[in-house]
C-alpha cells in the first residue's frame, strides 16, 4: 500500500507546499505594507523579493502538480476542479506581488493619518487570503470544514470592502492634490481587490464541495 | 459436428462478454478511473476463474425450465439468444442475457410442444425481481455507510482516489468472478450433457470435460470483452447512468454481491447452516442488478438524479428481449428443422398403459380422469395436455408429473460414459457404486431408473422437513437429470 501511495503522498506534499506559499504570501504582504507605512523601505524591498521568489515557486509547483495529475490520470473526476482551484489561487499570489511591485515603482505618499485604516484594510485582505489557504487545504483533506473557512473568507472580504470604502472616502476628504487622491485610491483599490480574488476562488470552491460530496 | 453446434454457444458467450462486462466496468472506464485495457484484462481473468471454478450452480434451475434435449435445439436456442442480444446491443441499450436465454428456451418449449414449467419460470422471474430490489437495497445501505466517510472523513482527495481505484479493481474482479460463475450456465449449460471433451490429466491436476467446456465458454466471453465491450461500457457509463467514481464503486459492489448470492453454492449452504432460507441459484441479469443499484442510490439521494426516460428504455428492453428471443428461437428452430433437416428436439412418445397408470396412482393422483387416454400413445406433451382437458382435472404441476411418468425415455446405465465425460465428480462414491450395480440395465421410463436407484440410501429423497432437505432433494433431482441425459439410449443406437 505504501508503494501505491508513494506518488500520491508526493503530490500531496507539493499541494501542501503550494498552499504554504499562499499562506506565507498573505503574511508577508501584511508585513510589507506595515514596513512601507513605517518608511522601512529596505525591509519592504526584501519582503517584495521574498514574494517574487514565492510566486516563482508557486508557479513551478502548480505546473508540476498539473503535469502529475494529467500524466498519471489521477482524480479524473475532480482534476479539472483541482486545476481551476490551483490556477485561481496562484492568481491571488500574483496579485499580491503585483500590488507590492506597484508600491515599489510608484512609492505613493501615504499621509500618516491614514496609516491605521490602511493597515486595517490590508489585514482584512490578508486574513481573507489566509482563510482561503485553510479552505483549499480542507477541500483536499477535510471536506466538512471547508464551508466554515469559506464563510470566514466572505466575512473578511466584506470587511475589506467596508474598510476600503472608508479609506477612499477619507482620501477624497483630505486636503491634498487630486492627482495624489487618485493615486491613493488606486492603491486602496488594489489592496481591497486581493480579498475579492480570494472570494472568487471560494465561489468556485463551494460548488466543487457540493460536487465532491456524496 | 458438435464443434459446429458449439459455435452458437460461443457466439452467445461473445455477446455476454460484449454486453455484461459493461455493467461491471462501464462506470469505472467512463470516469477514466480505469483504462479499458486494464478493465478488460481483470474482467477476462476473473470471469474465466468464476466460470471454471464455480460455474455449475445456476445451470440446474435453467435445466428445469426447459430441458433442451437435442444438440440441434441447443444450438438454435443459443443462436437465437445471441442474435437477440447482438441486435439489441447494437442499439446501445444493455440487455439481459438471462432473460434472453429464458425467452429462447420457452420458444423451444412451444416449438417442441412441451409444457413450460411455470413454477420454474416463476422461480426465475421472481429471482430477477428479487435481484433488482436486493441490489437497490444493498446499494442504498452501502451508500448510507460510505457517505459519512466521504463527507466527514479526513481522507485526502488523492488518497480517496487511490482507494476508490483499488476498490473498483478488487470489486470489479469479484463482480467479474460472480458474473462468470452466475452466467456461464447461460453460455454452455445446454451443452454439458453432450460435451465432446474427455478428462485431461495435467500431471496431478485433472481438468474435467465439463470444466474444459466452461473454459471454452469463458474464452468466448473474453473475446467478446476485447472486441465489443468498449462500446457498451461507454453507453452504460456515460449515457445511461453517469456516476461518480465513488457511487460507481457502491453500485458495482452491490451488483457483485447480488450476483454472488445467486451463484454461490457455498453461500447457499452457509445460509442453510444458520437457519436462513436460501436464495435459488439462478442466472440473474447483471443489467437489471446494476440498474437496481443505481436506482437504489438515486432514491437515497432524493430521486432527482434518476434519468427516468433512459431507465424506461432499459426496462423496455427487459420485456422486449425475451419476447424477441422467443420469436427468433421459434423461427430459427423451424428453419433449422425444415431447411437444414436437423433434429431440434427428441421425438418423445407418451404412453398410457397399465404400468404408467399404476405409477400415476402410486404418486397419489386421481386416475379416474385418465380413461380418455388409457391405451393411447401421444407424440407431444401438448396433445396429452389437451386430451386431459387442460387444467380442468389436474393442476399444471400434476399434469407435468403425469406427463413425466408417461414419457418413454429409453435409458441404459453406462457408468463409463459418466467417467468419460468428466461427470463422475457430480456424484458421491456410494452413488457411483449403486450405479455400477445396475450397469447395462435398461429402463423405459425415467421414473423406473429413479425407483430402482432409490432402493439404495445414497439415492433416496429426504422428507422435506426444512430448507436443507428441500435443497438436498433439488440436488438429487439435478443428479438424476444428469443421469437421464447421459444414459439416454434410443433404440436405433
Amino acid at each position: 500500500m505504501a508503494l501505491i501511495l508513494k506518488t500520491t503522498r508526493f503530490i500531496e506534499t507539493q499541494i501542501d507546499a503550494f498552499l504554504d506559499i499562499l499562506s506565507d504570501s498573505s503574511t508577508t504582504f501584511e508585513l510589507a505594507i506595515e514596513d512601507y507605512l513605517n518608511n522601512r523601505i529596505d525591509q519592504f524591498e526584501n519582503r517584495l523579493a521574498q514574494i517574487r521568489e514565492n510566486e516563482h515557486r508557486a508557479d513551478d509547483l502548480r505546473v508540476s502538480i498539473e503535469r502529475f495529475l494529467y500524466e498519471r490520470t489521477l482524480i479524473p473526476e475532480n482534476r479539472g476542479d483541482v486545476l481551476a482551484i490551483l490556477e485561481n489561487t496562484d492568481e491571488v499570489i500574483d496579485n499580491i506581488k503585483d500590488s507590492l511591485v506597484q508600491f515599489s515603482i510608484e512609492l505613493p505618499q501615504i499621509p500618516n493619518c491614514l496609516n491605521d485604516l490602511w493597515m486595517q484594510t490590508t489585514k482584512s485582505s490578508s486574513n481573507a487570503v489566509e482563510q482561503l489557504s485553510f479552505a483549499v487545504r480542507s477541500f483536499f483533506r477535510d471536506l466538512a470544514a471547508v464551508n466554515n473557512y469559506i464563510h470566514k473568507v466572505y466575512f473578511f472580504e466584506r470587511e475589506a470592502d467596508h474598510l476600503g470604502e472608508r479609506l477612499r472616502r477619507e482620501i477624497f476628504n483630505m486636503d491634498i492634490e487630486l492627482s495624489q487622491k487618485s493615486q491613493l485610491r488606486y492603491f486602496a483599490n488594489h489592496i481591497e481587490k486581493i480579498s475579492d480574488y480570494a472570494q472568487v476562488v471560494c465561489d468556485r470552491l463551494s460548488i466543487y464541495v457540493i460536487k465532491r460530496q456524496l | 459436428m458438435i464443434f459446429i453446434y458449439l459455435l452458437s454457444g460461443l457466439f452467445l458467450g461473445w455477446s455476454l462478454g460484449a454486453n455484461d462486462t459493461g455493467n461491471i466496468f462501464g462506470a469505472a472506464v467512463e470516469t477514466r478511473m480505469l483504462k479499458f485495457k486494464t478493465a478488460a484484462l481483470i474482467a477476462s481473468i476473473f470471469i474465466f476463474l468464476g466460470a471454471v471454478l464455480e460455474g455449475s450452480g445456476p445451470s440446474g434451475t435453467l435445466g428445469r425450465l426447459g430441458s433442451v434435449d437435442a444438440l440441434g435445439g441447443a444450438f438454435t436456442v443459443a443462436l437465437a439468444a445471441a442474435l437477440t442480444i447482438t441486435a439489441i446491443v447494437r442499439t446501445g441499450i444493455p440487455v439481459s442475457t438471462s432473460q434472453t436465454i429464458v425467452g429462447a428456451i420457452i420458444g423451444w418449449n412451444y416449438f417442441s410442444g412441451r409444457l413450460t414449467d411455470y413454477r420454474s419460470l416463476l422461480t426465475i422471474v421472481s429471482s430477477w425481481v428479487i435481484a433488482f430490489v436486493l441490489s437497490g437495497i444493498i446499494a442504498a445501505l452501502l451508500f448510507y455507510l460510505i457517505r459519512p466517510i466521504i463527507n466527514r472523513g479526513r481522507i485526502h482527495l488523492l488518497e480517496q482516489d487511490v482507494y476508490t481505484r483499488l476498490g473498483l479493481i478488487v470489486i470489479g474482479a469479484f463482480g467479474a468472478f460472480s458474473l462468470g460463475a452466475n452466467n456461464i450456465a447461460n453460455v454452455v449449460g445446454v451443452f454439458v450433457p453432450v460435451t465432446p471433451f474427455k478428462d485431461l490429466n495435467l500431471g496431478g491436476f485433472t481438468l474435467s470435460a465439463v470444466q474444459q467446456l466452461y473454459i471454452l465458454g469463458a474464452i468466448s466471453i473474453i473475446v467478446g470483452i476485447y472486441t465489443y465491450s468498449q462500446k457498451v461500457m461507454r453507453t452504460v457509463g456515460k449515457d445511461i447512468f453517469h456516476l461518480s467514481p465513488v457511487t460507481a464503486l457502491i453500485a458495482v459492489t452491490a451488483e457483485a454481491i447480488v450476483l454472488f448470492i445467486f451463484a454461490s453454492r457455498g453461500l447457499q449452504n452457509l445460509l442453510l447452516s444458520i437457519g436462513l432460507p436460501p436464495l435459488p441459484l439462478v442466472p440473474v441479469s447483471s443489467t437489471q442488478v446494476i440498474v437496481g443499484a443505481v436506482v437504489g442510490i438515486g432514491l437515497v439521494k432524493g430521486g432527482k438524479n434518476i434519468r427516468y426516460n433512459i431507465l424506461g428504455k432499459v426496462s423496455l428492453a427487459w420485456i422486449a428481449a425475451p419476447v424477441i428471443a422467443f420469436v427468433f428461437a421459434f423461427i430459427a428452430l423451424f428453419i433449422v428443422q425444415n431447411v437444414f433437416e436437423q433434429t431440434v428436439f427428441q421425438q418423445t412418445v407418451y404412453t398410457f398403459n397399465r404400468i404408467t397408470i399404476q405409477q400415476i396412482e402410486k404418486e397419489g393422483l386421481d386416475t379416474s380422469h385418465l380413461s380418455s387416454v388409457n391405451g393411447h400413445r401421444f407424440d407431444r406433451e401438448m396433445e396429452v395436455y389437451k386430451e386431459l382437458g387442460g387444467e380442468k382435472y389436474f393442476s399444471r404441476s400434476e399434469m407435468l408429473k403425469i406427463i413425466r411418468i408417461a414419457e418413454v425415455y429409453p435409458l441404459q446405465v453406462n457408468t463409463k460414459l459418466l467417467l468419460d465425460k468428466g461427470l463422475a465428480n457430480h456424484f458421491s462414491q456410494k452413488q457411483l457404486e449403486a450405479l455400477i450395480k445396475l450397469e447395462n440395465r435398461e429402463f423405459k421410463h425415467k421414473w423406473q431408473l429413479e425407483e430402482t436407484l432409490s432402493q439404495d440410501p445414497s439415492w433416496q429423497k429426504r422428507k422435506e422437513l426444512g430448507e436443507r432437505d428441500k435443497l438436498y432433494n433439488q440436488n438429487l433431482e439435478e443428479q438424476f437429470n444428469l443421469l437421464f441425459r447421459t444414459f439416454y439410449f434410443p433404440p436405433s443406437r
